[in-house]
């Protein structure tokens, strides 16, 4: 389980500099440059008070006290202002761009991290997580990492110029640069304190919302559920009572705004009035000057903006860090054996041989796969049969090297292995890149495959042929054609160990049986191992393995089986019943004039 | 009733959003003025700078502190008041917003319970969901930062411009129209902005899209050796938006240092003129000296306001959406005068039944056809079978008969009783749908058995599970009825499913039951199971199925074949077999087709 609670107090400002010093040393001359132009925004804050300040005392208390002001000295003062401003005004577009650029860089550096270990961990890795969080890991978590590296620079810089303006005040008078600058860790703390529970309460809205959209989803999925019964009514209130909780977090959390809103506003203008009076009184013993005075108070109004954005980067960290947490799990988790290496070699010329193999999933104690044995030889179709849940998918997956026996051994000749599974995998690319994949084979090759998967008919009939992308962006295609392009993507690569985990029952009675005669036909010298659970698919192999509960309790003819093995015979028959409808509806299909 | 908005103005959408909304209206006004005083807080300090420069420190030979603290308690008086007011503010207009929200949410899923399943379908129900949570959050969004914006500042900004005009009608012409052209330049950063973004997000679906491939097909590419293909394809999606949004963060860069920019130059300027016109002008220092901080007050929240006019826009789109969803007309609507059903088994009368669904357009008079005056009575206790090829009309026929819709002409009468007289409450007791797929909720088998009958208790579940004898199955399941189901019931088999949705019929205990048959496979240990407690639970009761397997019609007393909408036998299978129609051709089709 993950940790995704802050560290203990007395270490937390350690782990989370360590953990901010992780992510910039992975582009810190990019960083660098963010924190330099936060430092020229700072210095030019606080000399843009300065230039107030010489602009009051030696341009507008002149000419109004004296009369008269030089041409000169107003031009120098607008020109000091504006240049002030404008270099202020870089320093933002700098620091604004270089944190932006080192955020995403750090982002692009970490998921690349993370995409390096998906595709290092083996499939029974894969298999322990669920595919939502994987995706989570490399999505939303790292962009949770990455947003406090937004506000770094910023809040360097603040500091920075914290730091300056308290010098830059106490050197102008000591008195009222003491009271000023006690109130900025002032308004440093209140912003933190507000941030920390205003925080919780849109965590908690948050949550809410997750939960009311889930349950919105899975309520007008059930639509006719609900209009059957009559439940419409009752969905309205359940879901109702969701959406409660989301107003009632979010109406806690305005009552907090509501206060800390006013009071960051109050505060330093109350602290100003404050430095007004003491300003008047150090006025006349003549400490100081008006215009010192004024910019005194044109420096708190400068300060309060960046004060408030330090509380919001302080609080940002502990959600980023539970994010960095997160992500660090999956890079962090140890690398599973990888299943290739424990295969052997069969000695006596076998295609295929399972020597007392069993299979246990990791942190369960069930055996899927219980001291399975056998032989296949070479060029043959062999198929196993057997109820759900036998482990049947399992013994497909040893074979193809995705899993690791818990005991025993695989033994398969070197050569081309090729595994199409239950559900097909397409990616969003061309139907030429999903059957080629890594593999650099020509068009003709593609074809040939297509044409023996039964798949050349429509995919000649897509607007661009193999050009055609397919997924989200390109065209959808129908469960029955996506799994011929997987099988294409096999027979393509020519192997000599073919397995089929219930590939063909997405197709259609007769396309299956018109696949797998040409695989009989055209892959003669291929081996052939496939789940089935059709008897006209059953009837095509030359062997069944019969399994049951994980152990193969039968091996050989379907002819034999039927006649030696009752529990086979009603397995077969019950399929039958089954496959009725199947058959029945296809049919009716074929009669309406549809394509099958 | 309020007229459809189809597409009227953002003035029209947002008047009808406040019609749908009342909460928002109650006390706007007081919440305006709360506002005012609040955003008039942010003017109480320049003025107090001014004040107590002119009147108490500067000009006079001597200092007057007593003028310097008045100045100053009138000051915290007014700033105190000034946060009050803002606090009250904050927390009427997010209180509202979130009442007025919560019931919107609530509306919303009331009537999209209450529309027509034609108008429910897959491609729209994500639309629907995204309705009542995303576009409605847009609308949340504003409320939270955009709404609050103008209320305060655009108030703010009128007082601040109000009260520079009180100063110097000159300076405050000038500094307005220099926000002018800044606020001109500020859209069109804005719009380069918004369309950077858009890419921005764009490529972040797409990286996202990539993730999830690289995750789904781990053991495809694992099993293929095609690791090298996806880490580059992962490499170019992961830099693909870390570009984009750096563009994005490098336009957005822009985006406040132009507000500065416009700032200092506004400074210069009004310097620049307040000392030529001098003491001649009326003018005096302090009245010189607050501009400059009134100018800042001013140019601040311009900046902001591009940005919200930005969320204004999003949000009036959002409501225009959500007002939309709200004009779709409602179901079936519900007797005037409701007609009570006979006690007893019901028989069912179809009475020259035409039906076609709406178009999207509208109300075309161009839809097809899906029911062709179809008529046929089935007696009280009969079991009957639709069959017919896909688009036959089988389904449409059962939704007409469960009043998931009406018949645009014709009747359908139960129990001699006209349905659109029945009332709905009555009828979902008296008749239940048992759905192809059925639709599970995340929840426990026995949450969705009760889901059925309000009152109905644990006791009566497990009578039910004995009456149709599924106790061995249900005790085999590891925590009974408690067993969770998982997300849509993933966790059950298909057939393990509709053995909880038969114990959820039968808990309803119609007098009619309407069955859509499964189209898929289920496992055929289970397929024993299921059909033995569907005889159970249609012993005695008129069920109608929606057959897609030929056994189901040849068990049934009565088969009606539908053609193209139109009922083209009726009679009992054997009496079909050999009538040389329709039926006699889906026969023999399927007979061929499971022999060869």
């Amino acid at each position: 389980m993950g940790n995704d609670g802050p560290p203990p107090r007395s270490s937390r400002a350690r782990t989370y500099t360590r953990f901010v010093r992780t992510l910039v040393t992975l582009h810190p001359r990019r960083f660098a440059t963010a924190v330099a132009g936060a430092f020229v925004f700072a210095v030019c804050t606080v000399a843009s008070s300065v230039a107030v300040q010489w602009v009051i005392d030696h341009v507008i208390v002149p000419r109004f006290e004296q009369g008269d002001v030089a041409v000169s000295t107003v031009a120098a003062g607008c020109v000091m202002i504006v240049g002030i401003g404008l270099l202020r005004a870089g320093g933002v577009v700098v620091r604004r761009s270089f944190a932006g650029i080192t955020s995403w860089r750090v982002a692009e550096s970490v998921t690349n991290e993370i995409t390096d270990r998906y595709l290092t961990q083996p499939t029974s890795w894969h298999r322990r997580q669920s595919e939502g969080q994987l995706v989570a890991r490399a999505g939303v978590d790292v962009d949770t990492t990455i947003s406090v590296l937004g506000p770094i620079p910023f809040a360097t810089g603040t500091i920075v110029m914290m730091v300056v303006a308290a010098v830059w005040l106490i050197a102008t008078d000591v008195v009222m640069g003491v009271a000023a600058v006690a109130v900025f860790p002032l308004l440093m703390i209140a912003n933190v304190v507000y941030q920390h529970r205003v925080d919780r309460h849109f965590d908690d809205a948050q949550e809410a919302l997750g939960r009311f959209s889930g349950a919105v989803h899975e309520s007008f999925e059930a639509v006719q559920l609900v209009k059957a019964y009559g439940a419409g009514r009752r969905e309205t209130e359940r879901l109702s009572a969701l959406a409660h909780d989301i107003r009632d977090a979010r109406i806690r959390a305005v009552h907090l705004r509501g206060t800390f809103e006013a009071l960051l506003e109050m505060v330093p203008s109350l602290a100003n009035i404050g430095l007004v009076v003491l300003g008047a009184v150090r006025v006349r013993s003549g400490a100081v000057t008006i215009g010192e005075l004024s910019g005194f108070v044109y420096m708190f109004t400068l300060l309060i903006f960046p004060l408030r954005l330090v509380g919001y980067a302080l609080s940002e960290l502990p959600h980023s860090y539970a994010g960095y947490q997160r992500v660090r799990e999956v890079l962090d988790d140890p690398l599973d054996d990888d299943p290739v290496n424990s295969i052997g070699v069969p000695g006596d010329g076998s295609a295929v041989v399972l020597d007392r193999v069993s299979f246990v999933h990791h942190g369960d104690t069930t055996e899927v796969v219980r001291e399975a044995s056998v032989r296949i030889a070479p060029g043959t179709v062999t198929a196993f049969v057997g109820p759900t849940a036998a482990g049947k998918s399992t013994l497909i997956d040893l074979l193809a090297g995705l899993l690791q026996p818990t005991s025993g051994t695989v033994r398969l000749p070197v050569g081309r292995r090729a595994v199409v599974f239950q559900e097909a995998f397409l990616f969003g690319g061309t139907i030429r890149e999903n059957v080629r994949l890594d593999e650099p084979l020509d068009d003709d090759r593609v074809w040939d495959a297509l044409r023996l998967a039964c798949a050349d008919g429509f995919v000649g009939e897509l607007p661009d042929g193999l050009d055609t992308l397919v997924g989200e962006r390109g065209v959808t295609l129908s469960g029955g054609q996506r799994q011929r392009i997987a099988l294409a993507r096999a027979l393509a690569r020519r192997p000599g160990l073919l397995l089929l985990d219930d590939t063909t029952s997405a197709l259609d009675p007769a396309t299956e049986l018109a696949v797998l005669t040409n695989l009989r036909t055209s892959l003669a010298g291929t081996t052939v191992v496939m789940v089935a659970s059709r008897p006209s698919t059953i009837a095509l192999a030359d062997d069944v393995l019969f399994v049951e509960q994980g152990r193969i309790v039968a091996h050989g003819p379907h002819q034999r089986l039927m006649q030696e093995s009752p529990a086979y015979r009603r397995l077969v028959e019950a399929f039958e019943a089954d496959r009725g409808g199947d058959e029945f509806d296809a049919a009716s299909r074929a009669f309406s004039g549809g394509r099958p | 009733m309020t007229e459809p908005i189809g597409r009227f103005s953002a003035a029209g959408t947002i008047g009808r959003g406040l019609e749908e909304a009342p909460v928002l209206r109650q006390g706007l006004g007081v919440t305006w003025l709360l506002a005012a005083g609040g955003a008039g807080g942010r003017v109480i300090v320049p003025i107090v700078v001014q004040q107590a420069i002119d009147r108490g420190i500067a000009g006079a030979d001597d200092i007057d502190l007593r003028v310097v603290v008045w100045c100053a308690v009138i000051g915290v008086v007014a700033q105190v008041a000034a946060a009050i007011c803002q606090r009250a503010a904050i927390i009427r207009l997010g209180t509202r917003s979130e009442q007025a929200l919560s019931d919107l949410r609530t509306r919303l899923i009331g009537h999209i319970h209450r529309i027509s399943l034609a108008d429910h379908n897959e491609e729209r129900r994500g639309a629907l969901v995204a309705r009542v949570t995303s576009d409605i959050e847009t609308l949340a969004e504003f409320f939270r930062w955009g709404g609050l914006a103008w209320l305060i500042d655009g108030t703010l900004m009128l007082i601040v411009a109000a009260v520079m005009l009180a100063y110097n009608w000159l300076l405050a012409m000038i500094a307005i129209a220099i926000a002018i052209p800044l606020f001109l330049a500020l859209r069109i950063v804005q719009r380069y902005l918004v369309a950077a973004y858009d890419r921005a997000r764009d490529r972040n679906a797409n990286m996202l899209a990539t993730m999830t491939e690289l995750v789904s097909g781990a053991e495809t590419i694992r099993a293929y050796d095609a690791a090298a293909m996806f880490t580059e394809r992962a490499r170019a999606a992961v830099k693909g938006r870390a570009d984009t949004q750096i563009r994005a963060g490098v336009i957005g860069a822009f985006l406040f240092p132009l507000g500065e920019v416009f700032s200092v130059v506004t400074i210069a300027t009004i310097v620049a003129v307040g000392v030529a016109l001098g003491p001649g002008g009326g003018l005096t220092a302090g009245a010189l000296v607050g501009f400059i901080f009134l100018t800042y007050r001013f140019l601040e929240p311009i900046a902001e306001f591009t940005e919200v006019l930005d969320q204004t826009q999003t949000a009036v789109a959002g409501l225009r959406r959500v007002l939309t969803v709200l004009d779709i007309p409602a179901g079936p609507p519900p007797p005037e005068s409701p007609r009570p059903l006979p006690a007893g088994r019901l028989d069912l009368t179809i009475a020259d039944v035409t039906f076609s669904y709406r178009s999207r357009s509208g109300r075309g008079t161009s839809d097809e056809i899906v029911l062709d005056r179809v008529s046929a009575h089935i007696p009280a206790g009969q079991q009957v079978a639709l069959v017919g090829a896909t688009g036959s009309g089988k389904t449409t026929l059962g939704r007409l008969i469960a009043r998931l819709a009406d018949p645009v002409t014709g009747t359908v009468r139960l129990g001699g009783v006209p349905l659109v007289q029945v009332d709905d409450d009555e009828l979902r007791r008296r008749l239940v749908v048992v759905a192809q797929e059925p639709f599970l909720f995340d929840d426990t088998v026995l949450a969705n058995i009760l889901f059925a009958r309000l009152d109905a208790t644990r006791a009566d579940a497990e009578r039910i599970v004995d009456e149709i004898e599924v106790r061995d199955w249900v005790d085999a399941l590891p925590d009974g009825l408690d067993t969770r189901v998982g997300e849509r019931g993933d966790s059950l088999s298909a057939g393990e499913r509709q053995l909880v949705a038969l114990l959820r019929a039968g808990i309803a205990d119609p007098d009619v039951l309407l069955l859509d048959e499964a189209t898929s496979s289920v496992d055929a240990l289970t397929e024993v199971r299921t059909s033995r407690a569907l005889a159970k639970l249609a012993a005695g009761r008129t069920t109608i199925a929606i057959a897609h397997r030929l056994s189901t019609a040849a068990r049934a007393d009565r088969v009606l074949v539908l053609e193209g909408g139109r009922l083209v036998e009726d009679g009992p299978h054997e009496a079909l077999i050999g009538a040389g129609g329709t039926y006699q051709r889906l026969y023999e089709a399927w007979l061929s087709a499971t022999s060869s």
